[in-house]
């Protein structure tokens, strides 16, 4: 993770729970709201600063701020025809900016997309999702959940492979993750970006190199020791 | 002595669980549509009737054997004078009427009157007796007297029992019933045009010697043939004022017919809503299992669509647009208040047996919080899911006995959360929630016949069938092992937690269930 800062657009409710749960990431998260009139959230939240911004802004004065290479920006407005237009604006501005948007429906979502967010959350289809996963699959929702919100030991991570030869010119299918080294491989990310399921067919063919990413789910202890052992971890 | 024996016996019959049993059983049996043997008693009664017709007429013209005519005269009629009697004593509560008077005279302070509840025992019954149905089952049975040979048309009395056991001709009388007064209107209007028409008729052909009206009766057929615009031509008027009254009478048979054909389509497009909500409400009495989603909103139909796949949804929405909607997206959306008794009683929604789950999902906490309370007043156990909008509220919807609560923007920070630390576990979980690519994360339940193909966590071969297996979740301690060891005992009642490709996961289930796998 390469980003340092986080810029949060839209002072709602969306507003204090991101910045709860992302304020151990980033060094420097700045909140701005459309407009004064808007009436405060929880005062505990107040303690953070808020800019304001108006739609026709020109956001260059952005730059002075921060460095936009190192910001992942979060639009939250809850009008979405304004989220959209804020998306599109900044995309405008900034080409490699990391924009993530919240989209209240699909067709949102779609138009968001199309905006240039590099990461579109539609609350309607993910509120449904989980709502439904809760239950018909309560087990796993709650396993996941645990893992999720880390509840448990168990952990989530990331490991890309390094220097290190260890899995160098090796299948997937060669090793045996659970029994060797006490961690469940799920998704291989190769470095074009793309995701592929441990079990499918492209990713058991694929040869591990390094620069590919591991998403592995494991107790905390046993990832450390395979990220030590395959070489550079990303978290 | 009497009266205190009357009234003692009343009591020891009115507090008997016994007899209380078996008149509810026979009430149901008799009268309650949701009662599960009254279809099989309907159709038992309705062969009954077509045995009987079938015999009358078969009758006619040719010579039935013995056996069946006393199973006609006899059987028959026998099964349906007990049916009639116990009608009778399912109408009403006798014990209940004396009860009640000795309470109301104990309370008063005066000396129990007899005279009073027999007389009302005589009227609530005798109300019974005097209607339609029930004069209708009493004729049914009069054929049992064969020996008196006009009484056998009496048979076709058990034809109109029909009405009792086939609902849509009840649908049909109902729907005629609410047009009485318009009915009564047309059946008087067409008695005068026929009486003015025979009488004007018989006087201007009757004493006409090439005429066929001869008689006042011939007249009246006339004026009935004509009017009802069916007009068999068997007999015509010859003079000129017969013919002048004729062509009154046809133009009156035409407004007569259109006035009968137009109220008939009126009251049928005027009950059409009833009736389809009548249809809906058994419908939804005859469900078994269904989740029921109070509330129609953005939210409520992504879920309703997910949960459709596997399950009956049934979605209550008190806004009318919504509903529509609801209709529109092809939901089974039903226009009835969530937060009002009234509308389980009405829809006779039995929360215990048949609901899943109930899911507030309005976008209003004040509305998801009163239909909380309302299932909670009656409904202890059911299990309620509610979608959270203000944060302020969670205690609230707690208090209302909530089951589990959903915030839709904590789930958005945790998302972000996990954007910002693991961007690529963040993709790979947003995978599995979704389907992406056909990969998916399931619960398989080990079950007794799984048991007998595999006892350890290790025989289970799922990396054939290319599967993750994150772990197995033991019932008994309530706790989840994640990628067990492969001694792991395996118990019913346990889950598998595993991922990969929807159909693999498909064939490994079977796999797991097929016998002798092992």
């Amino acid at each position: 993770m390469t980003q340092t800062s986080a810029l949060i657009f839209g002072y709602n409710e969306y507003t204090s729970e991101i910045k709860k749960n992302i304020s151990s990431h980033y060094k420097n998260i700045h909140v701005f709201k459309l407009d004064e009139n808007i009436t405060p959230i929880d005062k505990e939240d107040e303690s953070y600063e808020v800019s304001i911004f108006d739609l026709s802004d020109n956001w260059n004065h952005l730059s002075d701020i921060v460095d936009i290479e190192e910001c992942v920006a979060f639009c939250i407005l809850e009008d979405m025809a304004e989220n959209i237009f804020l998306t599109l604006s900044l995309r405008d501005t900034f080409k490699d900016l990391i924009i993530v948007a919240l989209a209240a429906d699909k067709e949102s979502a779609d138009k968001l997309t199309l905006a240039g967010a590099s990461r579109v959350i539609p609350t309607t289809q993910t509120t449904a999702n989980v709502i439904v996963d809760m239950l018909e699959k309560p087990i796993v929702t709650e396993v996941l959940h645990d893992i999720l919100y880390e509840k448990s030991n168990l952990k989530i991570a990331q490991i890309k492979v390094g220097e290190n030869d260890y899995f160098e010119g090796k299948y997937p299918s060669d090793i045996e993750w659970s029994r060797q080294h006490g961690i469940i491989v799920l998704s291989i990310v190769h470095e074009d970006m793309s995701t592929e399921f441990v079990y499918s067919s492209k990713a058991q063919h694929h040869v591990i190199k390094k620069g590919d990413i591991f998403v592995v789910v494991g107790y905390e202890l046993e990832i450390k020791e395979f990220e030590k052992m395959i070489g550079s971890g990303c978290e | 002595m009497l009266k205190r024996l009357i009234v003692n016996t009343a009591y020891s019959i009115n507090t008997s669980k016994k007899y209380a049993k078996n008149k509810q059983f026979f009430y149901n049996l008799l009268e309650n549509s949701d009662y599960k043997y009254k279809r099989i008693f309907d159709f038992f009664m309705i062969a009954l009737i077509f045995a009987s017709v079938i015999i009358l007429v078969r009758e006619v013209k040719s010579h039935v054997n013995d056996e069946l005519l006393f199973f006609n005269n006899y059987v028959i009629s026998i099964i349906f004078l007990i049916e009639y009697l116990l009608r009778l004593w399912v109408s009403s509560s006798v014990t209940k009427i004396i009860i009640e008077q000795s309470e109301y005279d104990a309370m008063l302070g005066k000396e129990f009157e007899l005279l009073k509840p027999l007389k009302e025992i005589l009227r609530v019954k005798f109300k019974y007796i005097i209607s339609v149905k029930a004069i209708i089952d009493l004729l049914a049975i009069v054929p049992f007297f064969h020996q008196l040979r006009l009484l056998r048309i009496f048979v076709l009395f058990r034809v109109f029992k029909l009405f009792r056991y086939a609902k849509s001709i009840q649908t049909f009388t109902s729907v005629i019933a609410a047009k009485k007064f318009e009915f009564l209107t047309l059946a008087i209007f067409a008695s005068i045009v026929i009486f003015v028409s025979s009488v004007l008729i018989y006087v201007m052909e009757a004493n006409n010697p090439t005429s066929p009206i001869d008689t006042l009766f011939e007249a009246v057929y006339w004026s009935i043939v004509t009017i009802s615009t069916v007009g068999y031509g068997d007999i015509t008027p010859v003079t000129e004022a017969g013919r002048v009254v004729a062509m009154f009478v046809i133009v009156a048979g035409i407004a007569v017919f259109s006035f009968t054909t137009s109220l008939i389509v009126t009251a049928f497009t005027e009950k059409l809503d009833e009736i389809k909500d009548i249809k809906l409400i058994d419908d939804v009495a005859k469900m078994k299992e269904f989740y029921l989603i109070c509330g129609y909103e953005n939210v409520s139909k992504e879920v309703a669509k997910k949960l459709s796949i596997n399950n009956k949804v049934i979605i209550l929405e008190k806004n009318l647009a919504k509903v529509e909607q609801g209709k529109k997206d092809g939901f089974f959306v039903l226009n009835y208040d969530p937060g009002s008794i009234e509308s389980y009683k009405k829809l006779r929604i039995n929360i215990k047996t048949q609901v899943k789950a109930i899911l507030c999902l309005s976008y209003s906490d004040v509305e998801n919080v009163y239909t909380a309370l309302t299932v909670r007043s009656f409904n202890k156990d059911v299990y309620i899911l509610s979608i959270l909008k203000n944060k302020m509220n969670k205690n609230k919807l707690i208090s209302a006995g909530v089951n589990e609560l959903f915030y839709e923007k904590e789930l958005v920070g945790i998302i972000a959360k996990e954007f910002a630390g693991q961007p690529v576990a963040f993709e790979a979980i947003h995978a599995l929630r979704s389907n992406y690519n056909g990969i998916d994360m399931q619960e398989v339940v080990i079950t007794q016949r799984v048991l007998n193909n595999f006892a350890m966590a290790g025989e289970l071969q799922n990396a054939k069938y290319k599967i993750v297996l994150l772990g197995i979740y033991k019932k008994s301690k309530k706790r989840f092992f994640f990628n067990p060891l492969d001694g792991t005992i395996l118990e019913a009642g346990d889950y598998l937690l595993i991922i990969g490709n929807i159909q693999f996961i498909k064939e490994f289930r079977n796999f797991l269930h097929k016998k002798g796998t092992k």
